[in-house]
C-alpha cells in the first residue's frame, strides 16, 4: 500500500507548479480546505490528503505504536513527499497539523519551502510557567464527549447525516466521510494530540513560517499563538478578524489573503 | 371530539418562551443573540448575562468545547445542520446539564452564514442509560480478552529433539476477540503431543466462550486415546448434543517423538503443511472432512491420515488468516505460503514462524492470524 492510496492523496491545480500540501487537523477530513484549495490552484499543485483514520484514508493502516505520537504522522507526511517527488513545499497545516508540519519540517527541512500554521499549539495542557488552555481532566472531558456523540461511534451514521434536506456546500459524497472517523483512532488521535508537547520541536525550524491567529480561539489562544512565534527561528505571526479555531471554514477569504500576502512576500 | 375553546390562548411568543426545549438564537460565531425562558430555566442562567455577551460554546464544558470546535462547528458550516450532538452545558451553579442539540445555519442568498438557531434538549436521563451501555460494552471486551488470553497461555510441551512455537496475532483493528485458538499438550503415553488449531465462527465473548469449550472438550477426549478422525467424531456429538461451536474448522494433530509419526485429522481448516529436509513443502491434503456440526453427527465419518516425518521435519498448522487476502485467491496466499516456507525450510520452528507471520500477515487482513509449529530434530 502506499502512502498516496493509504492516506487518500487528492491533487488539484498544476501539477507542474510549486506544490501546496495542506493537512487537515483533530475532527474532520480534507474538505476542511474546501473553501481555501480553490483560490490557489491557479498556480500552485495542490495536495489533499487525509490522516489515517479520518476521511477516506485506510483505516486499515492504522497502528497504535506508529501514531503513538504525532511523529508517526509527520512520518505519513514525508512519506507523501517522498512518493510525490514534491520539493519546496507550501506546508498549510490546521490545528494539530500544524505541529506536524513542524516535526516534518524539522526532520527534512529541504523539502519545504514555507509552513503556514492556522490555530497552533504545541501543547494544550497547562504547565508550570506555560498556558496551554487546558487541564489532563479537561482532555479526559473531550474523550467523553467522542464516546457520548454518535458521529463516527455508529456504523449506521452516513444516512443519518445525509437525512439532511439543506447541505448547501455539500454534495453527498462529503457528508459520507467529513467528520467520521473510526471511533476507536479518534480517541487515540484526540489523547495523542491533546497530551503531545512538541514545544522543544519549534526552535529547530529552519523554514520561513506564518502563525495565523484567529480571535477568541478556545484552542489555540492566543498567547499559544504568540509563544509559538517566539519560539520559530524564522516566523510572522498574523492576528485574524476571524474567530474560533476554523478560520479556514469561517473566514476563507481573510486566510487565503494571509496567506497569499506571506507566500509573496 | 374535544374543544380549544376555554383554553387560553397559545401565543407563538409563549410556545417560543415555555416550549418544552431551550431555544437559542446565535451568531455565526456562536455570540448568543435570543434565548427562551426554559434555558433560562433549565441552566440558572438568565438573558441579560447571555444576550450579546457569551457565546453558546462558552456555556459548555471544557471538553465539550473542544468537540465543538472541532467537530460541531465545522458541521455545521459544512453541512448547514448539525443533528443530535451531545454536550453538557455548565449551569450557573457549576453542575451540568446533559443535552442534545440540534442547530441549523441561515444564510443569505450568497450563502454567506447569519445565523444559527439551536433547540437544546434535556437529556440527563439518556445519557445516564447511554453511559451504561457504554460501560457494559467495555467491560464485554475486557472479560472477552480475559478470557481469550487465560485460553491461550500455558506452557507449550518441550522434550529434547522437539520445538513447538506458536504465533498468535489478533486483528489489527477492533477490540473484539477473534475466534482463532490453538493447544499443545502430551497425551498419556508420554511420547506423543497433540496438536490442535481451530477457528471458531465469530467474534467477542460468545467465541472466547466457545473456544474455551471446544478446547476441553478437544483435551478431554484426546486422553482417551480416541486417534483423530474418532476424536473429531466424538467432538462433532458434543458440538451438536450441547449446540456449540457449529462451523468451526479445526485441525487436530498427533505427533509421535519416537516414531516421528503424524496422524492427523481435518475438519474443513486448511491443510498443515510439511516441511522435511531437502523437499519442497507441501501441504497435506488427505484426512479431510466438513466443518464441525454441519451434517447429523455420524460416527465413524471421520476421515484421518498419517505420515511418516523424516528428521528434522516440521509441522506447520494455521488459520485462514495466514494465506487470506481480500484481493486474491486462496490458492494464490498457499502458493506464496509454500514459496516463502521454502527458504526458511531449515530454520528452527521460532524463525519460521516469525518469518511466516513478518512475509505473509497482510497488514490490510482484518482476520487473526494463528501459527503452530512442531518441528522433531
Amino acid at each position: 500500500m502506499t502512502a498516496v492510496q493509504r492516506n487518500n492523496v487528492v491533487e488539484h491545480g498544476r501539477p507542474d507548479a510549486r506544490p501546496m500540501l495542506l493537512a487537515h487537523g483533530f475532527g474532520c477530513d480534507q474538505n476542511m480546505w474546501r473553501f481555501v484549495w480553490p483560490e490557489f490552484a491557479e498556480d500552485h499543485r495542490i495536495v489533499l490528503f487525509d490522516h489515517v483514520g479520518a476521511g477516506g484514508s485506510d483505516a486499515s493502516a492504522f497502528d497504535r505504536d506508529r501514531y503513538s505520537t504525532l511523529q508517526g504522522y509527520a512520518d505519513d507526511v514525508l512519506e507523501i513527499c517522498r512518493e510525490l517527488d514534491l520539493t519546496d513545499v507550501v506546508f498549510v497545516g490546521h490545528s494539530v497539523s500544524a505541529m506536524i508540519g513542524v516535526l516534518a519540517a524539522a526532520a527534512e527541512p529541504e523539502r519545504f519551502g514555507r509552513l503556514v500554521l492556522v490555530g497552533p499549539s504545541p501543547r494544550y495542557i497547562d504547565d508550570e510557567d506555560y498556558a496551554g488552555g487546558f487541564t489532563r481532566e479537561d482532555i479526559e472531558g473531550l474523550l467523553e464527549s467522542m464516546d457520548s456523540n454518535y458521529l463516527g461511534w455508529s456504523n449506521a451514521m452516513a444516512p443519518v447525516i445525509m437525512g439532511n434536506g439543506d447541505r448547501p456546500e455539500l454534495g453527498d459524497e462529503l457528508t459520507n466521510s467529513f467528520c467520521r472517523a473510526d471511533p476507536e483512532i479518534a480517541r487515540h488521535f484526540a489523547r495523542v494530540t491533546f497530551t503531545s508537547d512538541n514545544r522543544a520541536d519549534l526552535p529547530r525550524v529552519r523554514t520561513p513560517s506564518l502563525v495565523l491567529q484567529c480571535a477568541q480561539d478556545a484552542i489555540a489562544p492566543e498567547v499559544v499563538g504568540e509563544y509559538v512565534d517566539r519560539q520559530l527561528p524564522d516566523s510572522r505571526l498574523v492576528r485574524l478578524a476571524a474567530t474560533g479555531h476554523c478560520p479556514n471554514l469561517s473566514a476563507p477569504e481573510e486566510t487565503v489573503a494571509a496567506i497569499e500576502a506571506f507566500l509573496a512576500a | 371530539m374535544t374543544s380549544a375553546e376555554g383554553l387560553p390562548e397559545d401565543t407563538a411568543e409563549d410556545l417560543f418562551e415555555n416550549a418544552p426545549c431551550g431555544y437559542l438564537s446565535t451568531l455565526p460565531d456562536g455570540t448568543i443573540v435570543r434565548v427562551n425562558r426554559t434555558f433560562e430555566t433549565w441552566t440558572g442562567l438568565l438573558r441579560e448575562e447571555l444576550v450579546g455577551v457569551r457565546r453558546f460554546q462558552d456555556l459548555l464544558s471544557p471538553g465539550g468545547r473542544i468537540y465543538h470546535e472541532t467537530h460541531y462547528a465545522p458541521l455545521l458550516r459544512m453541512q448547514g445542520s448539525v443533528r443530535e450532538i451531545a454536550v453538557e452545558i455548565v449551569r450557573a451553579d457549576g453542575t451540568r446539564l446533559s443535552a442534545l442539540i440540534n442547530s441549523v445555519l441561515e444564510s443569505d442568498e450568497q450563502g454567506r452564514p447569519q445565523r444559527v438557531r439551536t433547540v437544546v434538549f434535556d437529556a440527563t436521563d439518556r445519557r445516564r442509560y447511554e453511559d451504561e451501555l457504554l460501560r457494559a460494552r467495555r467491560e464485554e471486551q475486557e472479560t472477552a480478552q480475559l478470557l481469550s488470553r487465560s485460553l491461550l497461555s500455558g506452557s507449550l510441551p518441550a522434550a529434547p529433539g522437539l520445538e513447538v512455537e506458536v504465533v498468535y496475532r489478533p486483528a489489527v483493528s477492533g477490540l473484539e476477540v477473534g475466534g482463532d485458538w490453538y493447544d499443545a499438550f502430551w497425551l498419556d503415553d508420554g511420547d506423543t503431543i497433540g496438536l490442535v488449531v481451530g477457528d471458531v465462527v465469530g467474534r467477542g465473548i460468545a467465541a472466547a466462550a466457545t473456544m474455551g469449550q471446544l478446547r476441553s472438550a478437544v483435551r478431554a477426549l484426546a486422553s482417551t486415546g480416541l486417534g483423530p478422525g474418532r476424536l473429531l467424531d466424538a467432538l462433532d456429538a458434543f458440538a451438536e448434543r450441547h449446540g456449540v461451536g457449529t462451523m468451526t474448522t479445526l485441525i487436530y494433530a498427533e505427533l509421535g517423538l519416537g516414531s516421528r509419526r503424524l496422524r492427523y485429522a481435518c475438519a474443513g481448516h486448511p491443510p498443515p503443511l510439511i516441511l522435511g529436509p531437502g523437499d519442497d513443502p507441501s501441504f497435506a491434503w488427505e484426512g479431510r472432512s466438513t466443518p464441525l456440526d454441519v451434517a447429523p453427527a455420524s460416527p465413524g465419518a471421520r476421515r484421518e491420515a498419517a505420515l511418516a516425518l523424516a528428521p528434522g521435519s516440521t509441522v506447520l498448522l494455521y488459520t485462514d488468516g495466514l494465506i487470506e487476502r481480500r484481493s486474491e485467491s486462496l490458492t494464490d496466499g498457499m502458493d506464496r505460503l509454500l514459496a516463502v516456507a521454502a527458504t526458511h525450510r531449515d530454520d528452527t520452528a521460532a524463525r519460521l514462524t516469525a518469518a511466516l507471520v513478518r512475509t505473509l500477515h497482510d497488514p490490510e487482513h482484518v482476520d487473526d492470524v494463528c501459527l503452530l509449529a512442531a518441528r522433531l530434530r
